[in-house]
């Protein structure tokens, strides 16, 4: 690899493009290697499960093979849009009532950690209770919301509101606690208000600590609907599920896992970009 | 590069009238018996100050030394509104000091430019806040080139080197044309090539801007070097020990000023007397 290097560079001294080219064409390699790989890794897990599904002879209603999976994940997409037995409606629904549960619990994490951090006396009352509330396992409450919500979306709005709510509290609540007291001094010396301060400086430096919230939020939203869908729902990917389970059709189970572990990923992917053109400057040298 | 005479902040005289001491200036700065005694977490009391006098004349360079401890930020921090005095008179063009004034402007130890917002934006920053309306629009432009940051508008402090974003700085604490510029050890954080180049770049900004200027510096060849009166100070708790006037001529430059027999003289003086006190000065 270093050798090759050296050569690159060699001929590159003599023709720059020819440098560029050759570069280009270097990492081009590094990535299609690292995607095989990636692949590879793939069928080889994908193999194992379908050679261990046949040779040990493990019933389909404990492990399809993996070509049932892809097969129902087939069915369920291979559908008009708008059908009622697709995977489209049910994941859209529980998209929706997570999505919402997100932005409500979540702008409330981030306006109550906000006031937590700048008010002494709201962070001294409420600060018990936060931590009441974070340590104890949000999932036991479900039963309890779906008791004062119903069955309907917004007990899965509630459910995925109340999980979306911790992460944007606490992190905005310690971003803003831990905001360079130079830059404080900064916004005294030049008389700024104390909303000025926080809008200015405050609530911008604690963009890092609100995206790592923000991304945890976004996974813990989905996992509320679902939990609350379990436990009675008319639609939902949770329904989805439930109801497979009920017939014993585990491969329709494994779709809708395989299809959420998609959502996830793509859902984390977008945060993260928008993070990183948001708050190109975070982890940058700045002395 | 160079635009002293035509950068005009100020209505601002020829800066070959000034003249190097500050016996014609009414003082801009007075401070008479100011005193600061710090309560620490643990209960007790630390006297940072003790019985400061100094004044401070329009459009005077005024450095600050006195060993590590001593009460110089401390001082400064009361200027600049961000820390109340416990004794004593503070008082800015004859009226006493209360918080922040826009006539102080502020350049600490690192630069403190918002991370996220452009240079532009940082040295507008100012202008932004306490309800004002940005009056003079190319102003922050000026201010820029008068530093040799043209064309670095649009970047962000990461993308600056360390001297550049102190020029930053700056150019920030002149935003809002203020009388009065301090400094806390700004260059502190810069290797000594750079630091030397800031010493004659922060000169050239004093003679366009025609600021009254106080700078703490550790560096006693740094403040013979910058300033009208290198004013020395005692162990904590401070209070002023001497007052040297310094009468080499301007603009001054390394070559000529390093080696003037008047400058070793001075830092030798400096020395000796920061020396006697026993602080740790270099
Ligand atoms: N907020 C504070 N609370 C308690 N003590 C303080 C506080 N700020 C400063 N002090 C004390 O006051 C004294 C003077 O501090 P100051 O920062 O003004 O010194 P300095 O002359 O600027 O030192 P240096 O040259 O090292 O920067 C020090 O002994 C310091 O411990
Ligand atoms: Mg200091």
């Amino acid at each position: 690899m270093s050798r090759q290097d050296v050569h690159v560079r060699e001929q590159a001294s003599i023709d720059l493009p020819a440098q560029a080219h050759a570069e280009d064409r270097l990492s081009l390699l590094g990535r299609r290697n690292r995607i095989l790989l990636t692949l590879a890794g793939a069928v080889v897990l994908l193999g194992l499960w379908h050679l261990s599904v046949v040779v040990l002879q493990v019933p389909p209603y404990i492990l399809p093979p993996p070509a049932t999976v892809v097969s129902a994940l087939w069915n369920g997409l291979h559908v008009p849009l708008m059908s009622p037995v697709g995977f489209y409606v049910p994941l859209a629904s529980t998209l929706y009532n997570a999505g919402m549960g997100f932005l409500i619990g979540g702008l409330l994490g981030i306006l109550l950690g906000s006031l937590m951090a700048e008010f002494r006396p709201v962070e001294t009352v409420l600060m018990p209770y936060a931590f009441a509330l974070q340590s104890l396992p949000k999932v036991a409450i479900a039963p309890l919301i779906v008791i004062w919500c119903g069955f309907g979306d917004s007990s899965k709005i509630a459910m995925a509101g109340l999980l979306a709510f911790f992460p944007l509290m606490v992190n905005t609540f310690t971003g803003l606690r831990t905001v360079d007291p130079a830059l404080l001094d900064l916004m005294r010396a030049l008389s700024a208000t104390r909303l000025e301060t926080y809008r200015v400086a405050k609530l911008p430096a604690a963009a890092p600590y609100v995206f790592a919230g923000l991304d945890m939020a976004a996974v813990y939203s989905l996992l509320g609907a679902i939990i609350a869908e379990f436990l009675g729902a008319q639609q939902g990917i949770g329904v989805t599920i439930t109801q497979a389970q009920a017939v014993t059709d585990v491969a329709t189970v494994f779709a809708a896992l395989v299809l959420l572990g998609i959502t996830g990923i793509v859902i984390h992917t977008v945060i993260r970009a928008v993070e990183r053109s948001v708050v190109h400057w975070a982890g940058r040298a700045n002395a | 590069m160079r635009h002293v005479g035509r950068i005009e902040l100020t209505a601002a005289k020829p800066a070959e009238l000034r003249t190097t001491s500050s016996k014609a200036r009414t003082p801009l700065v007075v401070a008479e018996g100011v005193a600061k005694t710090y309560r620490t977490v643990s209960g007790g009391n630390i006297a940072a100050l003790r019985a400061v006098d100094i004044a401070i004349g329009e459009g005077d360079f005024v450095c600050l030394v006195g060993p590590s401890g001593c009460g110089k930020s401390t001082f400064l921090r009361l200027i600049a509104g961000l820390d109340v005095l416990s004794t004593g008179r503070l008082t800015l063009a004859g009226s006493p000091l209360v918080g922040a004034s826009p006539d102080v402007g502020v350049v600490f130890q690192s630069a403190t430019l918002l991370p996220w917002l452009s240079v532009y934006e940082n040295v507008r920053l100012p202008l932004r806040i306490g309800g004002r309306r940005d009056s003079d629009p190319g102003r922050t432009q000026r201010l820029l080139a008068m530093v040799g940051l043209a064309g670095f508008e649009d970047k962000y402090p990461y993308e600056l080197s360390g001297g550049m974003q102190q020029r930053a700085a700056i150019c920030r604490a002149l935003a809002r044309d203020p009388k009065i510029l301090l400094m806390d050890e700004p260059f502190g954080a810069l290797d000594a090539l750079t630091r030397e180049r800031m010493n004659v770049e922060l000169q050239r900004i004093w003679l366009a801007s025609q600021k009254t200027v106080l700078l703490i510096t550790h560096s006693i060849g740094e403040s013979v070097f910058l300033g009208d009166r290198v004013v020395v100070m005692s162990q904590r708790p401070g209070r002023v020990l001497q007052d040297f006037r310094i009468d080499l001529p301007r603009p001054r430059t390394f070559e000529q000023t390093t080696s003037d027999p008047e400058y070793l003289r001075l830092v030798r003086e400096i020395r000796a007397l920061l020396d006697s006190t026993g602080g740790d000065e270099a």
